[in-house]
């Protein structure tokens, strides 16, 4: 049975108690005294150790420690205790055996399901009591990592254990909801419980793996198994990582906030964009509404689409409108030598008015449901009439749609992707025209450089840290500052280490990223702070190579 | 000397923790205090005392105080008992 879930992999560590034998012994008058101070003394020990404890425990753990302290310095034990040696002229072992039993079994009797976890716990507290007043405590050896296997256990010493190494936890007794199992779930200790016999099945066995979420104990596994199970540990770590690095807030070390959203494509990949803590779509790609070879899905279906995802999804959703051309799929364009400098993105899309009417008709149809939320991108703008065009063409539609009576969201925002060198170096009157830029650093990468990127031959000069491209994002981004335009970054450098952190140490605060790297990037970001950040990029922009700057990244510290 | 009837009110009974709360105040006040139930009479100021009633929800005890500042005690230790010892029923 589980008791607190995990998996360990360790030295085994057996633990067969043999109680103490504690037997009726009288005194002398002459050494009442000295029995009554190891008495007092063994109580301030245990209450010593127990402060100790208490220290760096969460509420829980520590007020179970609390109700032992309490136990431990029973007035009435106190009482019969120092009664029995005074007048008894007990031994100080056995007077505590026999005080902290008449309790113990009184509650035995009591029958009541209340305290049958606690008796375990109260009689612990007696042999711990017993072993401090005869000041021989046992010494153990214990190897860091062990998998401590015991009858049962009390919360004082299982907490003792932790801290000398003992990683894992199985005990013969117990249940759910004793005080180990709690304590070991508070630890974050894989435990098993009633587990029964572990204590004499393992006592000559080395090596152990503790399986304790599905309460299994393998003793001196085959290498074949260790090995599944250590890839099993680094898979749980990974991923407690990432559920921790995604709770925490997206503000760098020193306090600047930064966004981190998803680009998708699919509704099916609205949930690991959501898992990964994005925060709105950076990006939604719209071509696979136009795959199949059809020319144009009904705007009835494109409705849906829009729908789906701004019903699901909190925060903004940036939709590009059809990027069709060059790679992405062979949509009736005609033969073209070269497709990357063809008609593609914008320039179709102003030719193809039917198309164009129809998907910016759904969106602002569906934008109108949703205020606030949706923004539009226009795909491979390389000149400054384009967006003229498109903002005419935006407006017509929306007086159109008033006019059938169709709520419209007014302020819809405008943006443009900055994919092609010559909107990056038109940038500042770009910025008078849009309300918002995306630079698409895939795209911006390859004209930059004249690098086809599906081309093998060259595929090595395809570097989207390279200096020049940096240089063009840097300009894009002066541009949208100083007319106060907002700016965002949604191609795979935003995804990568090395442009996230030289992108948002430019001040690029807004990053979408193929969900699967939210994660990394926002664990780089926390762990920085803006200065840091900041310092990096000067130096990266100052680089020639794409080499310097892995170099600089490299050697950061 | 005060005597008062008291019930349990917690769904799962004077445990553990309970009993841990209600002798940590009761070890505040000079006043003796004891509990009464169903013929047994132990020491309200320690915790296994407590535990040995092993009071489930809905027993009925009587506390007696005795002391300079039985009224306050009563006052406080009632109260405690009422509001189910501060805890959320488990």
């Amino acid at each position: 049975m589980s008791g607190s879930n995990g998996i360990a992999i360790g030295s085994v560590l057996v633990l067969d108690k043999k109680k103490r034998k504690v037997q009726p012994k009288k005194i002398k008058s002459d050494t009442i005294l000295s029995h009554l101070k190891r008495y007092a003394k063994s109580k301030e020990k245990f209450l010593n150790e127990l402060d100790d404890l208490t220290e760096n425990l969460d509420n829980k753990t520590a007020s179970i420690l609390e109700t032992q302290k309490h136990i431990a310095s029973d007035i009435e034990i106190e009482k019969r205790v120092n009664t029995s040696i005074e007048v008894d002229q007990y031994s100080v072992d056995f007077a505590i055996y026999k005080v902290f039993n008449e309790f113990i079994e009184r509650l035995k009797e009591s029958g009541s399901e209340l305290f049958q976890q606690r008796i375990i716990d109260i009689e612990n507290i007696r042999d711990r009591l017993i072993d401090l007043s005869c000041e021989d405590e046992q010494k153990l050896e214990i190897e860091k990592g062990a998998i401590l296997i015991v009858k049962e256990i009390s919360p004082t010493d299982l907490v003792t254990f932790y801290e000398k190494g003992v990683k894992a936890l199985v005990m013969d007794k117990g249940g759910v909801t004793s005080h180990a199992a709690i304590i070991a779930q508070s630890l974050n200790l894989p435990c098993i419980v009633s587990a029964k016999e572990a204590v004499n099945t393992a006592s000559s066995s080395k090596h152990a793996i503790l399986d304790a979420t599905n309460g299994e104990l393998i003793l001196d596994p085959e290498k074949q198994t260790l090995d599944k199970f250590k890839k099993e540990i680094r898979r749980l770590q990974k991923e407690t990582k990432t559920k921790d690095i995604l709770k925490k807030p997206s503000f760098t070390k020193d306090g600047i906030e930064f966004h981190l959203r998803a680009n998708i494509e699919f509704t099916q990949e609205l949930n690991l964009a959501k898992e990964f803590g994005a925060e709105g779509i950076g990006l939604l790609r719209t071509e696979a509404l136009l795959y199949g070879g059809i020319t144009k899905k009904s705007e009835a279906e494109q409705d849906k689409f829009y729908e789906e995802i701004l019903s699901q999804t909190e925060g903004p959703v940036v939709i590009r409108l059809f990027d069709v051309g060059g790679d992405k799929l062979n949509f009736h364009t005609p033969d073209e030598d070269n497709p990357f400098l063809g008609w593609r993105g914008i320039r179709m899309l102003l030719d193809e008015e039917e198309m164009f009417r129809g998907q910016l008709r759904s969106i602002l149809k569906v934008a109108g449901k949703y205020p606030g939320q949706v923004k539009i991108l226009v795909p491979m703008i390389s000149m400054v009439e384009e967006i003229r065009l498109v903002k005419e063409k935006i407006a017509q539609l929306k007086s159109d749609l008033v006019n059938e009576k169709l709520t419209v969201d007014d302020s819809i925002p405008l943006g443009i992707m900055i994919e092609v060198p010559s909107a990056a170096l038109l940038a500042d009157h770009l910025a008078k025209e849009v309300d918002f830029f995306s630079i698409g650093t895939n795209d911006l990468t390859q004209y930059t450089l004249a690098v086809d990127r599906g081309n093998e031959q060259i595929c090595t000069l395809y570097q989207q840290n390279h200096p020049s491209v940096l240089k063009l994002i840097k300009m894009t981004y002066k541009a949208a500052k100083e007319n106060k335009i907002e700016i965002s970054v949604c191609g795979e450098l935003a995804g990568d280490e090395i442009g996230a952190a030289c992108l948002l140490g430019m001040g690029i605060t807004d990053l979408s990223m193929s969900p699967s790297h939210l994660p990394k990037v926002k664990e780089l970001l926390i762990n920085r702070s803006f200065e840091d950040l900041s310092r990096f990029s000067k130096a990266v922009l100052s680089c020639s190579t794409t080499a310097e700057i892995k170099h600089l990244y490299n050697n950061w510290d | 000397m005060i005597k008062k009837k008291v019930t349990i009110l917690n769904s799962s009974g004077l445990h553990a923790r309970p009993s841990a709360a209600l002798v940590k105040l009761a070890s505040k006040y000079k006043s003796d205090f004891y509990i009464h139930m169903y013929g047994y009479r132990v020491n309200g100021k320690s915790i296994l005392g407590v535990m040995t009633l092993a009071a489930e929800q809905g027993a009925e005890l009587v506390f007696e105080f005795d002391g300079p500042d039985e009224k306050e005690a009563s006052k406080n230790i009632l109260e405690l008992v009422e509001n189910k010892f501060g805890m959320l029923d488990e």
